[in-house]
């Protein structure tokens, strides 16, 4: 988002820059297909995505690794051995251990790149008579439809791999704990019917508003300042000297933790879930 | 005392202001609870802290994912009424 720096600005709508774009597209497609600026921002993390690890593995894998070898085995290990290996039964490895790991980097090349401030903002400012279009940060992965979408591939995927391997009843069979006393077995059926929907929305809600909050957050404390300077004047320079570093502060938090964290967990509660599909324990 | 002004736009605000705060009460003491636990665990068997710290981020983003419920329902209070 664009944060109005050291202006006063009395229309500063945070909000307004995750839903104003979708009225604004770069070309418009029929069947709401447009190309807007979120669909722009998945197309570059999907770039990073695929290019940066690519880039580093045909230069050469030696025995003694680079740093950047190091990080890319890094990332791989975590993805198969905390990830994958944690959730997924041993059969389950080699169909999905391939969607976890690309849901891992692919999520987390969205929300880094997400903290990249990028000059798509539609706005410019003229500095020296030359028209600059205004950097801003904003995450394809801070919106509720690309959370959502690879939420969906996660739930059918659950069910798809459960029927495959266990069959349809004794599937949806053991949703329900073997053993049930007859009368709790109707609330039972409900609330675990219930819980499978849950969690489509846990899921894409954690991704869709962690990112969402952890870009508010900084646009608040970087623009709190500018925000009071209509009702405080020139004593708003004092929010300014608290605001900025706060909100250095947890971009720094979030661009590294929370950006990785966040990957690392929808991965790993994927794998979770299609793991426990293929191999339903109660 | 009659109130002057743009009352519903105050009250949204407020409103939005006390549901976040509310619902991270609960989640913030949970996430201090899954960290403490975690650091005790590791201290009594340093051996399992690899296990221990995948579960700990697990249980830490489940947990945390609950303060988002409470942002959801509060910018849906802000943006509906």
């Amino acid at each position: 988002m664009i944060v109005p720096f050291l202006e006063s600005s009395t229309n500063f709508d945070p909000v307004a820059e995750f839903t104003d774009f979708v009225n604004h597209p770069y070309v418009e497609l029929p069947l709401g297909l447009d190309i807007n600026k979120g669909v722009l921002y998945l197309w570059i993390s999907a770039a990073v995505a695929i290019l940066v690890p690519l880039l580093i593995i045909r230069r050469g894998l030696k025995a003694k690794p680079s740093r950047s070898q190091t990080f890319i085995e890094m990332v791989y290990d975590t993805a198969y051995t905390q990830i994958a290996k944690a959730g997924l039964p041993d059969e389950g490895m080699r169909i999905w251990f391939p969607y976890v790991a690309t849901c891992f980097v692919f999520i987390w090349a969205m929300n880094v790149v997400g903290f990249i401030p990028l000059p798509f903002s539609g706005e410019s400012v003229e500095i020296a008579g030359v028209d600059f279009p205004k950097l801003q940060i904003y995450a394809a992965s801070a919106n509720l439809s690309v959370a959502l979408t690879l939420t969906l591939v996660t739930f059918v995927a659950t069910h798809v791999e459960g029927i495959r391997y266990n069959g349809v009843v004794k599937y949806f069979k053991s949703w329900v704990p073997s053993g049930t006393p007859k009368p709790i077995l109707p609330l039972l059926i409900v609330v675990e019917v219930l819980s499978q929907f849950v969690r489509l929305v846990s899921l894409s809600f954690r991704l869709f508003f962690n990112m969402l909050a952890g870009h508010l957050v900084i646009a608040v404390f970087l623009g709190v300042g500018a925000l009071m300077a209509a009702s405080l004047g020139n004593a708003a320079f004092a929010v300014h000297i608290i605001g900025w570093p706060m909100g250095i502060a947890l971009y720094l938090l979030e661009a590294t933790l929370i950006a990785a964290l966040q990957a690392y967990i929808f991965a790993a509660l994927s794998a979770l879930y299609i793991g426990g599909a293929i191999h339903p324990d109660h | 005392m009659a109130l002057e002004g743009n009352v519903n736009d105050a009250a949204k605000t407020i409103v939005l202001g006390l549901a976040t705060g509310f619902g991270a009460i609960g989640p913030g003491i949970g996430v201090g609870i899954i960290f403490g636990k975690t650091i005790e665990a590791v201290g009594r068997q340093p051996e399992l802290r690899g296990q221990l710290q995948g579960m700990m981020w697990l249980g830490f983003a489940l947990t945390e994912a609950i303060v988002f419920y409470a942002l959801g329902m509060a910018f849906v209070a802000f943006a509906i009424t």
